[in-house]
């Protein structure tokens, strides 16, 4: 339903399918990289099945179409077959609109089975990561440069779509071929070796000296950002702050936001994510990282405190250099500098310790060595609720300010809180440390999984 | 060295450890017996405070266990391998170990050397992490760092578990070594009777939580714990 009101909207007198049309090709774009980032085979699943007596095409098909069985595949349909009633089914019938969402959806199927193919058969290798930086270039790039348009060059495949069944039927015969290369692909590997992931230690000193300054708290934070690179499930929490640093570029050059005089109020929520998306994020689930391991710190002379201590220093350092990626920003105006001080003060001291004290409610172990997305081990209700308080709390402080004095007073508000927590940090930290040492005994049992 | 005193854990109504008075004194070599479920880790790991026992007290040289942190400093210990920080390789491991007890390069290479036999070849220098090791391999790196720091009391449960036979003999040799030398004092749970009868100088077997026997004399052991078992 939207679909069509924004196309019209952004392409005013045009015709809304002609201009879906060229633009399909961005999406299968976009879907191939996050196809790429998120799609798994359920490997694990191979483990428990290879020994027992069932034909080993037979369990390929299996896991092969667990994987099918997905949101992802169903995102395309969703998204179109809503535009695809409004606007095709009055100016063409029924035929055309099945043609037309029938290539589109299994477009995004084919995609599903290439990638499964390609990202098993180039894993970890720098040609893979080659090809998808030279895809992500050609679509980006090439209409902006003006080289070809890519979009002109997949039109005619859905134009055609609608008035004949022949782009149908050559994507139904891709869609089995693709399926096919996928499935001998996998079957020819099917030994654990091959398609299980062992990493390799692929660096050998990856430690940031500067930690080393703050003695055994800086080796806790040493640690915790070794456990961090090496584990799937937190790398993509690290690289989520890197595209959150982006976040600005959709609000900072909205019309909307922008006004002569003062600060859009919705900054200090940009500015909030921006600086301190890392500790929200990988916060949230504080000591369930550690899960695996409670005892070697439980075991050690003040380990616990040092570990927590070691979090702190890592989530500080962090946003420090959130805060100084995020300076360039002030291209868009000096006041967006002084949102993101403002709220990296306030991350700092006092919204770090806010996300710490709630995600000590109960945390719950994981498995760090599951996949990525869509993975909510771990994560319980505290985890969702905490969302809350890190969204209200800054604007208890800023708006009293902003409305009774101006929005520059606002922010000054921000940062004297950020500055007094940062002053008393000891005592505020202190009091998370407390709090795990009471509870020691249950949260390691917990993570032990032993109750 | 060690006293155990009433010491209780019991989860709701069924009572898993119910422990009078246990005591051992320096440099014994303590074996733990007993069947699958006997409250063999649960003892450890309240003796280690890791389980919050329902009663009852445990001192470790003068220091109550659950009141501060001291005894730890002399205290070695692994359990589990959530006794191990399984995404660092082994010598990324034993470097964090090194710093955290304040040891020299110096004082590791002597400490790893005394393990050069144990780990043959397949645990230093390699680019693998912990997590990715076999079971027998990862057990000796436990048993290595649990021995860093000159501790003078070392719980080990199930050492003897996963280890070749080599392994399993370079292992008694070792603990027997260090017993002689540093005058350290070692807890050892284990099935395998013929090892923990060799090594140690007393056993205590455990059933259903309690000590049911409580074995000093060396000769006797192996008969008597054989007549238990086969039951």
């Amino acid at each position: 339903m939207l679909l069509k009101v924004i196309i019209e909207k952004l392409a005013e007198g045009q015709d809304p399918l002609t201009v879906l049309n060229s633009y399909l090709i961005y999406f299968f774009l976009g879907e191939f990289m996050y196809r790429y980032f998120i799609q798994q085979l359920p490997v694990v699943e191979l483990e428990s099945l290879l020994h027992l007596p069932i034909g080993k095409s037979k369990i390929m098909h299996i896991l092969l179409l667990r994987s099918f069985i997905s949101p992802i595949n169903v995102i395309a349909l969703l998204l179109f077959l809503p535009f695809g009633v409004q606007v095709i089914l009055p100016a063409s019938d029924a035929v055309g609109l099945i043609g037309w969402i029938g290539s589109i959806v299994l477009t995004s199927w084919i995609l599903h089975w290439f990638m499964l193919w390609f990202k098993q058969r180039f894993e970890d290798s720098t040609i893979g990561l080659l090809i998808v930086v030279a895809v992500l270039f050609l679509g980006s790039g090439s209409s902006y440069m003006g080289w070809f348009n890519l979009g002109e060059i997949m039109k005619p495949v859905f134009d055609l779509s609608i008035s004949t069944p022949i782009p149908v039927i050559v994507l139904a015969i891709l869609f089995v071929a693709s399926y096919w290369l996928c499935f001998k692909y996998h079957f020819n590997n099917a030994y654990l070796e091959d398609l299980s992931s062992e990493e390799n230690v692929r660096f050998t000193d990856q430690s940031i000296g500067f930690f080393s300054r703050f003695g055994l708290a800086g080796e806790m934070a040493n640690l915790e950002w070794k456990l961090i690179i090496r584990h799937k499930k937190s790398r993509t929490y690290l690289m989520l702050s890197g595209f959150f640093l982006l976040y600005g570029l959709i609000f900072y050059t909205n019309p909307v936001y922008a006004s002569d005089e003062g600060i859009s109020t919705i900054f200090i929520f940009v500015g909030v994510f921006i600086t301190g998306i890392f500790m929200i994020q990988y916060g949230q689930l504080f000591l369930s990282w550690n899960s695996g391991n409670f005892d070697f710190f439980l075991n050690r002379r003040g380990g616990v405190e040092e570990l927590i201590r070691g979090k702190y220093l890592l989530f500080i350092s962090v946003s420090v250099v959130c805060f100084l990626a995020s300076v360039p920003y002030v291209y868009f105006g000096w006041q967006i500098l002084a949102v993101h001080f403002a709220t990296f003060l306030f991350n700092v001291g006092i919204l770090v310790h806010a996300i710490i004290y709630l995600a000590l409610w109960k945390p719950k172990p994981m498995d760090l060595n599951k996949g990525a997305m869509f993975n909510y081990e771990g994560v319980g209700a505290a985890q969702w609720l905490m969302v809350i308080p890190m969204m209200v709390l800054p604007y208890l402080i800023y708006l009293p300010f902003s409305f009774l004095v101006s929005d520059y007073a606002g922010l000054i508000a921000l940062s004297v809180c950020g500055i007094l927590g940062i002053i008393f940090f000891k005592p505020l930290a202190k009091l998370n440390v407390q709090r795990v040492m009471q509870n020691k005994y249950e949260i390691s049992s917990s993570f032990r999984q032993e109750l | 060295m060690i006293s155990v005193k009433n010491l209780k854990k019991q989860y709701k109504e069924a009572v898993v450890l119910d422990v009078e008075t246990l005591d051992i004194s320096t440099s014994e070599c303590f074996g733990l017996v007993g069947n699958n479920g006997a409250g063999k880790t649960t003892l450890f790991r309240i003796m280690l405070d890791l389980v919050r026992p329902t009663d009852g007290t445990v001192i470790i040289n003068g220091h109550q266990v659950n009141q501060d942190e001291e005894w730890k400093k002399f205290t070695g210990a692994y359990l589990d391998e959530h006794m191990l920080l399984a995404y660092l390789t082994p010598d990324e491991y034993f470097q964090t170990l090194r710093k955290i007890y304040g040891m020299s390069e110096a004082d590791l290479e002597v400490h790893l050397g005394k393990f050069t036999e144990l780990f043959n070849d397949e645990i230093r220098g390699k680019k693998k992490y912990i997590r990715d090791l076999s079971k027998g391999n990862l057990k000796k790196v436990g048993i290595a760092a649990a021995l860093m720091g000159n501790p003078e009391v070392v719980f080990l449960d199930e050492p003897f578990e996963n280890l070749d036979p080599s392994s399993q003999i370079r292992l008694k040799k070792l603990i027997l070594k260090e017993k002689e030398d540093s005058r350290t004092t070692f807890l050892i749970s284990s099935h395998d009777l013929n090892h923990v009868t060799e090594i140690c100088d007393r056993i205590v077997l455990l059933e259903k939580g309690k000590i049911i026997r409580d074995l000093q004399e060396k000769e006797a052991m192996m008969s008597e714990l054989e007549a238990y078992f086969t039951g």
